[in-house]
């Protein structure tokens, strides 16, 4: 359990959440972390409270064509198109390290049919070490699947039982697209299926246009945006989805978390757990800084368990 | 805890730099000294390996510091490193090791390393990639550099006439015309023309540019091509290694084949992360016994591929 001392006081930053309990509650966000093994060169993978792995589909994906990536003022857009491993390299490559790590890992799963997303959670359900799945209907960047689950609340709920069933006793986390309306009705179609928790935000779709060219930068044309430039809308969605579903399960929050005070913005507005994506990428250890920096918040606004601050927007 | 008990590859660090010049208007050269623990790891850097240099938090230079047509570009907010190879190390002692680098000033954040000073902190990732391979039985290597692509061979003419006194070099470097080579020469357009920083190395030199402006005129690709016609050497005994704009390194590794040439390329890609994790680096490379190709990382896997392997860009540059 990770504890922050300071000041001859403890505090307890270790949170519950979907029936795990975790060590802190700062996550590395799926596609920014790999399956765990890339980044334990800079940092202590157990340090996290937990990581989501790269999507994995059923078959390996190339992904899209290069430029893949753009980076725009505060943030970056990715069009990667869920390139992965493959259900069948993930289990036999990739989950033996994942067993050695005494961490929280879900393992985020996206596809085209919702066959296709029952096959992989029926295959890992029964792995020791996977603490659970987040669903994936929300990416930007392929042209079926991802997100048109995503943006269809009747969908969403199909999908979300579905997988549900096939999940056994893992707990199951839907990961929401900002792309609709408004976001708690997706989060109510979510929960009506028996999601466990939801996370939130993905990137948001976009476009940056070479003007010499005078054509998109990125081969997929749209990309999604993430990183700080994203940061205040994610939050007031946050809090949208906790408003309206916070009494029934617990957030994820992300997107555009690159300091501790970040991350307790989002806990403020309503996440029990927060993942950093984009920022790793800048700085692979900056999620230690996090942890640091939450139990130096707590310390100075005298909480003694970091769980007092979730949702506790006046 | 993870069972790893495997030695690090790769860490990061904080180099202090050492000098930061212009060695021309829009080329310059970056030393950086690591000191201490981590300098052991960052002396094992290979030739073709490269670093991310964290530039974000520089500040823009004065509007009259900044290279014409990039003072709109220089105001960008930026938050990803910068990937850069390293054109030359040198071990000073067991706890301190210095690296340079060369860059071309082309955006808002090389633009931001110019305000760099002695002294200031960067915080680096590395040694990263794979760098360059010399297979056995090789007699001679013939390092074939475009533009950027020069700097990476700095570090290898130095390394292979080190570590493989019996391999001839011969250096072929090209650029579009006398401004746009990365060292500093004295622009004087004739045939023997050399690049300093080579010539403790190469035994042999061929310096163009396309429009004749120093050394010899013409692409690198046309005298790569000479060179083999008139080697002395068999093919099996020849190695060549290339870095350079995509479309060269295509052209370098058809002259290779054609020629029956083991041939190495670094590629380039834009790259958010550097370290494997983000996916955005993708090359594609043939798959072997098959007629589809795969992607691999640039950043992992590359930035160095045997040309044979590579699908080389198609109709539009990738980067
Ligand atoms: C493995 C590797 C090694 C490299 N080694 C060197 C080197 O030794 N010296 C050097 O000057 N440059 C090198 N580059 C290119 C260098 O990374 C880019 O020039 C730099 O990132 C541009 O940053 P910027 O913010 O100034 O420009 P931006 O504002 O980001 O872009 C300006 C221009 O640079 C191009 N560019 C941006 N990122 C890259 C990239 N990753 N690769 C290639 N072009 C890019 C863009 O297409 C654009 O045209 C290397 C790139 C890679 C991938
Ligand atoms: C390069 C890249 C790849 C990503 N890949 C995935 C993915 O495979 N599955 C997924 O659910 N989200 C993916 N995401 C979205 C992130 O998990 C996260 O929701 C988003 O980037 C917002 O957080 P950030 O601003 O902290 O990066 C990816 C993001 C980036 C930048
Ligand atoms: S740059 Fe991120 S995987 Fe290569």
């Amino acid at each position: 359990m990770w504890y922050s001392v300071a000041n001859d006081k403890i505090y307890d930053m270790s949170v519950d959440f979907v029936g795990l309990r975790l060590a802190n509650p700062v996550f590395l966000a799926s596609g920014t972390c790999g399956y765990g093994d890339e980044l334990s060169d800079f940092l202590d993978m157990n340090a996290l409270g937990g990581f989501v792995t790269k999507s994995i589909t059923l078959k390996p994906r190339k992904g899209n064509p290069t430029p893949r990536i753009v980076e725009t003022s505060s943030g970056m857009l990715n069009a990667i198109g869920l390139a992965n491993v493959g259900l069948d390299c993930f289990v036999e490559e990739k989950l033996p390290m994942i067993e050695g790590l005494s961490t929280a890992v879900f393992v985020n799963v996206a596809g085209e049919t919702i066959d296709d997303y029952v096959a992989v959670v029926e295959r890992l359900a029964g792995e020791k070490g996977i603490s659970g799945f987040e669903l994936n209907i929300s990416c930007p960047n392929v042209k079926h699947g991802g997100i048109t689950f995503g943006t269809d609340p009747a969908q969403i709920e199909e999908i979300t039982r579905a997988v549900k069933a096939a999940s056994g006793d893992k707990p199951l986390m839907v990961k929401l697209t900002p792309a609709v309306t408004d976001i708690a009705v997706s989060a109510q179609a979510a929960v009506n299926g028996g999601a466990d928790a939801l996370s939130l935000v993905n990137t948001f779709t976009a476009m940056v246009i070479d003007i010499e060219d005078q054509r998109p930068v990125l081969a997929n044309r749209t990309g999604g945006l993430s990183g700080p430039a994203i940061k205040p809308m994610a939050v007031y969605l946050v809090n949208r989805v906790f408003q309206a579903v916070g009494g029934q399960v617990p957030i994820m929050g992300l997107g555009g978390i690159a300091t501790a005070s970040d991350a307790v913005e989002f806990m403020i507005a309503g996440a029990t757990t927060i993942a950093v994506g984009t920022a790793t990428f800048a700085q692979p250890d900056c999620a230690m800084a996090i942890i640091e920096g939450i139990g130096q918040y707590c310390r100075k606004k005298g909480v003694s368990n970091i769980k007092e601050i979730v949702g506790c927007l006046q | 805890m993870a069972k790893s008990c495997t030695r690090r590859r790769r860490g990061s660090a904080t180099g202090l730099v050492v000098s930061n010049a212009a060695i021309r208007p829009r080329f310059y050269r970056l030393q950086l000294r690591i000191q201490g623990s981590g300098s052991a790891l960052f002396a094992q850097t290979q030739p073709g390996q490269f670093a991310e240099l964290q530039v974000s938090s520089l500040s823009v230079p004065p509007a009259d510091q900044i290279p014409d047509g990039l003072a709109d570009v220089a105001q960008r907010q930026i938050i990803l490193r910068r990937p850069f190879s390293y054109c030359d190390i040198e071990v000073e002692n067991a706890d301190s090791v210095r690296l340079d680098f060369l860059y071309c000033v082309l955006g808002a954040g090389t633009v931001r390393m110019t305000t760099l000073k002695e002294g200031d902190p960067v915080s680096i990732l590395g040694p990263l990639g794979n760098g360059f391979s010399v297979p056995e039985g090789k007699k001679a290597a013939v390092l074939v550099a475009g533009g950027m692509g020069a700097p990476p061979m700095q570090h290898l003419a130095r390394s292979l006439s080190e570590n493989h006194g019996d391999i001839a070099l011969t250096v072929i470097a090209g650029a579009r015309d006398a401004e746009s080579i990365p060292f500093a020469t004295e622009p004087d357009g004739k045939d023997d023309a050399i690049i300093e920083e080579f010539a403790p190395f190469a035994g042999e030199q061929i310096v163009t540019t396309d429009d004749g402006s120093f050394g010899r005129k013409g692409f690198v690709t046309v005298h790569l091509e000479n060179w083999l016609t008139g080697a002395k050497y068999r093919p099996s005994e020849i190695v060549i290694f290339s870095c350079g704009p995509e479309a060269m390194l295509a052209e370098v590794a058809k002259v290779a084949e054609k020629h029956n040439v083991d041939c190495q390329v670094s590629m380039e890609r834009m790259m958010a992360c550097g370290i494997g994790l983000c996916q955005s680096c993708a090359v594609d490379v043939k798959q072997a016994g098959s007629k589809g190709a795969v992607y691999k990382l640039c950043c992992k896997d590359g930035p160095v591929f045997d040309s044979k392997d590579v699908v080389f860009g198609g109709k539009r540059q990738n980067i």
